[in-house]
């Protein structure tokens, strides 16, 4: 069973890489985009460290390997799960999900892991770079427990966020008219630019525990610069199994609405 | 005159009516766009809210945060403008053929969606604005009905102008099939230079200089310090709406000129 699936995903993304390598421009403006992004980020925090000193007690450089974090998951999420989980919302209207629920496979993972936006990987490669240069501007080594918590709290990161966009595209079966679901999850994501910390009371409450945002980019770039105590990682993981159990509860309910609308 | 005058009522009516009832089919998409607009200054007004503490930061404390972001809210919404995502999409699948053929420029029904859009769009911002000004002190803005007709006029011109500058950005896809990558690259200068993320009296002097002698500071800043009361004295009111008439007349000249030439490079694929 698990190795056909991995057989089934390797021949989607096999022909899927082949697809992409036809467009190398595409590459190209990929790249360009993605660094015109992460210096708009950059100069937005320089702006505020003209005024201040530090932003919710963390200082420039600490902002700065967040947000190589942020990029870091915002390659994930236009690699994999903009171009996957993304279009849902069009297929349930259009009832293309027909095609997809009667073949012999887990409808969610399918759903999720069958295209690939291949270049938008080397947004992961450039915001882990812009991660570790902001580690050496601070002057800080992680240690190997550091580092093995930053790895852990990157995977649940990943995992979350996942987590988010499942249950927000789930919403798709039952408001079957609305085409751009997507943008709720790009509105939540930006408030993961910047520490939880430096947000008033109420809304660092929402995004710890209502929409877990805190945990997809303060929680991994705390661990990287040794604010947290490597333990943090496990909890991070067991958020991660939460939001992904919740997430799967939600996507199972919506599904069973799903009546099909393709002619 | 009056004949021209009321053909014209009557098509924008049409118009605006069809546009209408089109975003009354997609409101709960409308719903969601909207929302996404108000993240980007609520985050904002968060981070100021934060540093600017008890005290100020360049003479910003933090009720002025607050009505400057709610501002850039309403403004913001009210002077967008779409136009080069959906340019985009007519000239490169052939959309636009049917919209040659009618006798009105398919700028006409452009500027009827936005208007239709708006209308319905920023109502809804407003409203939420003056609920939270009920339970909310910080955002509320102090009674002056002058300011806010000149307000009004000076959003009209900078809603004009981020039309014409969103379409001629749309039209390069007659040559290019990067037009909306030119418009995003040009939102992303904007969120400096128009003061979507801070007010311009916070930027370093110099970039500060650049938004107002180009057009970033029209679009957005200008027409929401003038609500805020940042602008203040009928010169600095008279220069700053100069300047957007100009910027106005010359991305219209930038938007004809590239109209002509483009229809005809045009090749009209689709059907």
């Amino acid at each position: 069973m698990k190795a056909r699936w991995l057989r089934v995903l390797g021949a989607f993304w096999r022909l899927n890489v082949v697809e992409e390598l036809q467009y190398r421009a595409n590459f190209v403006a990929s790249v360009l985009g993605t660094l015109f992004n992460m210096a708009t980020a950059l100069l937005t925090v320089a702006l505020f460290f003209r005024h201040t000193a530090a932003l919710g007690g963390w200082d420039y450089w600490e902002i700065v390997v967040l947000l190589g974090v942020f990029n870091a998951l915002t390659g994930v999420i236009e690699a994999v799960l903009r171009p996957g989980i993304g279009q849902l919302a069009e297929e349930v209207r259009g009832g293309e999900l027909d095609l997809v629920l009667v073949k012999p496979v887990d409808p969610q993972a399918f759903v999720s892991f069958r295209r690939l936006d291949v270049w938008r990987f080397t947004d992961v490669v450039l915001g882990l770079g812009l991660a570790g240069y902001a580690l050496a501007r601070l002057g800080r080594v992680p240690t190997l427990p550091q580092l093995a918590a930053f790895a852990v709290a990157l995977a649940a990161a990943a995992v979350v966020v996942y987590a988010i966009w499942v249950a927000l595209m789930s919403l798709a079966f039952w408001f079957v008219s609305v085409e751009n679901i997507a943008v709720l999850f790009d509105a939540v994501y930006e408030g993961a630019r910047y520490p939880v910390s430096a947000y008033p009371g109420a809304l660092r409450f929402l995004f710890v525990y209502l929409i877990p945002i805190a945990w997809t980019t303060t929680i991994p770039a705390s661990a990287l610069t040794g604010r947290l105590r490597p333990e943090l990682a496990l909890v991070a993981a067991l958020v991660a199994a939460v939001a992904f159990a919740v997430a799967r509860v939600v996507w199972r309910a919506a599904l069973k609405r799903y009546a099909g609308a393709s002619g | 005159m009056i004949e021209p005058a009321r053909e014209w009522a009557r098509r924008y009516g049409a118009l605006i009516r069809n546009a209408w009832l089109v975003d009354l089919q997609y409101r709960a998409s409308i719903v969601l766009w909207m929302l996404w607009g108000v993240t980007e200054p609520a985050i904002a007004l968060g981070i100021w809210w934060a540093i600017a503490g008890e005290g100020q930061v360049g003479g910003y404390a933090r009720a002025d945060f607050a009505r400057y972001f709610f501002a850039v809210m309403l403004i913001n919404q009210l002077t967008i403008a779409w136009d080069s995502w959906y340019l985009d999409r007519w000239i490169r699948e052939g959309e636009l053929n049917f919209r040659l053929v009618r006798p009105l420029h398919p700028a006409h029904e452009a500027v009827a969606e936005n208007i239709a859009y708006k209308a319905r769009t920023a109502s809804v911002i407003l409203l939420v604005w003056l609920l939270v000004a009920a339970a909310w002190p910080a955002v509320r803005l102090p009674f002056t009905p002058g300011r806010w007709v000149v307000t009004l006029f000076a959003v009209l011109l900078a809603a004009a102008m981020r039309f014409f500058i969103s379409f001629t950005t749309g039209l390069l896809a007659f040559w290019t099939s990067r037009a909306t990558a030119i418009m995003e690259l040009h939102a992303g200068v904007s969120l400096f230079l128009a003061g979507r993320i801070a007010p311009l009296a916070l930027l370093p002097p110099a970039v500060a200089g650049v938004a107002g002698a180009l057009w970033f500071r029209s679009m957005l800043s200008f027409p929401v310090d003038l609500l805020t009361g940042a602008v203040h004295g009928t010169d600095a009111v008279v220069r700053g709406l100069g300047g957007q008439a100009m910027w106005l007349a010359f991305w219209i000249a930038a938007c004809r000129i590239a109209w002509s030439r483009g229809v005809r490079r045009y090749g009209a694929v689709g059907g």
